[in-house]
């Protein structure tokens, strides 16, 4: 089996005169935890965005679990067992926390004619939705409206309708960002235990700390381009990330 | 009852089947329809035309009406579906003025002159008239009413909601917009095209003009004013506004300018219908009678 369980091949796309992503190339391995770095407006967004077929690259293959789904709706690639977060948090808002869950539980309801007369309103579906929640640690608010919530808990809601849906790869993007401490090491080790149930991860953050501890491996990016590739202690050696960073660490710091 | 109460429940009743559609449209799956006259003359003209010329029964007719009433609502809600907000609000207001002006103007649907004659239903037998009919229309209002509520409580009907919420992240669970949409499109299409059967078998007469856009308006007035989503504010909004012409038969001439004032007072200030979970209604009435013991 391709130990690759992701592969981007020298992917672009363009907006008008912008190359948001020009040429990148990197595989993410089945098992490990990769990071996706780089200052604001690197392009990691657009990446996520590419990955889960919210835009159609202008050139270049993306190949998920040994299929090309460059070109696939981005439905039909969540079906393929790939979740994904968004940096800007998009609940459900006038629904519940379990009814946002349990729309994520739904992936493999939808493309069949079942899905007209399954009900979601199960116990065993709102046990299975209510198990995702105590993962991330947001059973308490069950019952709440998604709406109603800070953003701490919704960045945690996403994390758990990505989980119902993503049984082969999470994409995270900035799940860390506007945590506080303590709920920024319980995160860290959520993230850990979904490694080892066998999930593959890809995520994007800017805390160095955080992203240093967790990742086997860092993929940086800039204007565009992929900078560098390794692992945590390589990547903080490099000269031209190390250039990147300095050179835009006021910037970075602020968002 | 006296007729007249009768005819203007009947109407009412009527109209509560057309806006459980448009609930399903609009309140579920959050896509903006202006047009739904349309699809409620389409069931009209399609009940009308297969019962004259047609000489098909009522029953028999049914099940035709509902198709073709789907079909129309797959068509023309394939290409409205890809558009969004004000684009969708104007195509859907387009359908509407094409649709009316295909009645009028293509001689197959009686042109200005409609299509009269349309005979009374028949049950056992007998012809339903009066309350007869009444009951009929409240049997199939509790029909679609039934089929609403199990739809809120399917995969299928969730993903209308979570489209309706955040259409990306709805998409990135699967979900396929186009699909679901259209889905809601056609049951929405369906209920309103029951409606026109039974308004075409009850006026036993119809034309153009009764479905003209300022009905679209006047349907999501009572959708809005009921509750968009809810299970009873299709009834409540119909029978709110079917009723309050009659009470205020002088001002009928400023009708739709009263529902489109109505309309943006509601969205405004009371987004969640005169009983919605935020209303004034439940904040300041429902405590008078609920009042908790200390
Ligand atoms: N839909 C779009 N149309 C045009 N330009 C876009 C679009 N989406 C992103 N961009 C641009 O592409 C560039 C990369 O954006 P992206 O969101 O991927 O950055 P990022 O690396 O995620 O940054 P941040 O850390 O700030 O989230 C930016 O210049 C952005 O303005
Ligand atoms: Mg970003």
């Amino acid at each position: 089996m391709n130990p690759a369980l992701l592969e981007v091949k020298d992917l672009s796309i363009h907006f008008g005169g912008l190359r948001a992503v020009d040429g990148v190339n990197f595989a993410v391995n089945r098992g490990e935890i990769l990071g996706l770095l780089g200052p604001n407006g690197a392009g990691k967004t657009v990446t996520f965005n590419l990955i889960s077929g919210v835009y159609k690259p202008t050139s270049g293959e993306i190949w998920f679990d040994g299929k090309r789904i460059n070109g696939l709706p981005s439905y039909a690639i969540a079906a393929l067992g790939l979740g994904r977060t968004f940096q800007i948090v998009k609940p459900f808002s006038t629904l519940t926390v379990l009814e946002n869950v349990l729309v994520a539980r739904g992936i493999t309801r939808y493309p069949a004619p079942s899905c007209l007369w399954t009900s979601w309103k199960s116990r065993q579906e709102a046990q299975a939705a209510m198990a995702l929640l105590d993962r991330v640690g947001l059973a308490d608010l069950a019952q709440r409206k998604a709406g109603l919530l800070p953003l701490g808990n919704l960045r945690r809601l996403e994390i758990a309708r990505a989980l119902a849906v993503g049984h082969k790869l999470l994409l995270l993007d900035e799940s860390f960002s506007g945590l506080r401490h303590e709920e920024i090491s319980q995160l860290e080790a959520l993230i850990r235990t979904i490694q080892q149930a066998g999930i593959t991860v890809l995520l994007i953050e800017h805390n160095m700390r955080v992203s240093m501890a967790l990742c086997d491996r860092i993929v940086v990016m800039e204007y565009g381009k992929k900078l560098a590739e390794g692992t945590p202690a390589v990547i903080q050696q490099d000269e031209q990330v190390i250039e990147a960073y300095l050179g835009r660490k006021g910037e970075s710091d602020a968002s | 009852m006296s007729s007249y109460a009768i005819t203007i429940l009947t109407l009412i009743v009527i109209q509560a089947i057309v806006v459980c559609g448009l609930n399903v449209i609009v309140g579920y799956a959050g896509q903006i329809s202006l047009g739904h006259a349309a699809f409620f003359g389409i069931g009209a003209y399609s009940a009308a035309l297969l019962s004259t010329r047609g000489g098909l029964s009522f029953w028999i007719a049914l099940p035709l009406v509902l198709i073709i009433s789907a079909l129309t609502g797959l068509l023309l809600g394939l290409p409205s579906l890809r558009l969004k907000h004000d684009f969708l609000a104007i195509t859907t207001i387009g359908i509407n003025f094409i649709v009316q002006a295909i009645f009028l103007y293509v001689p197959f649907f009686g042109g200005a002159l409609g299509i009269s004659g349309i005979p009374r239903i028949q049950v056992f037998g007998e012809a339903l008239k009066g309350a007869h009919f009444l009951y009929l229309c409240l049997f199939f209002l509790g029909v679609v009413m039934a089929i609403c509520w199990l739809f809120t409580r399917v995969f299928a009907g969730l993903a209308c909601f979570a489209l309706r919420e955040e259409e990306a992240a709805a998409t990135s669970m699967g979900i396929s917009p186009v699909r679901f949409k259209l889905l809601a499109f056609m049951l929405g299409t369906v209920f309103a095209g029951l409606g026109g059967a039974l308004y075409a078998h009850y006026m036993r007469f119809v034309s153009a003009d009764d479905f003209s856009f300022p009905l679209s308006v006047s349907f999501l007035a009572m959708l809005v004013l009921g509750g968009m989503g809810s299970l009873l504010g299709p009834l409540v909004g119909a029978l709110i506004l079917g009723a309050l012409p009659e009470l205020f038969r002088p001002l009928a001439e400023f009708r739709i300018l009263f529902y489109a004032l109505m309309l943006l007072l509601m969205i405004r200030f009371q987004p969640g219908g005169i009983l919605g979970e935020s209303s004034l209604i439940r904040k300041r009435l429902f405590p008078l009678f609920l009042r908790r013991q200390p």
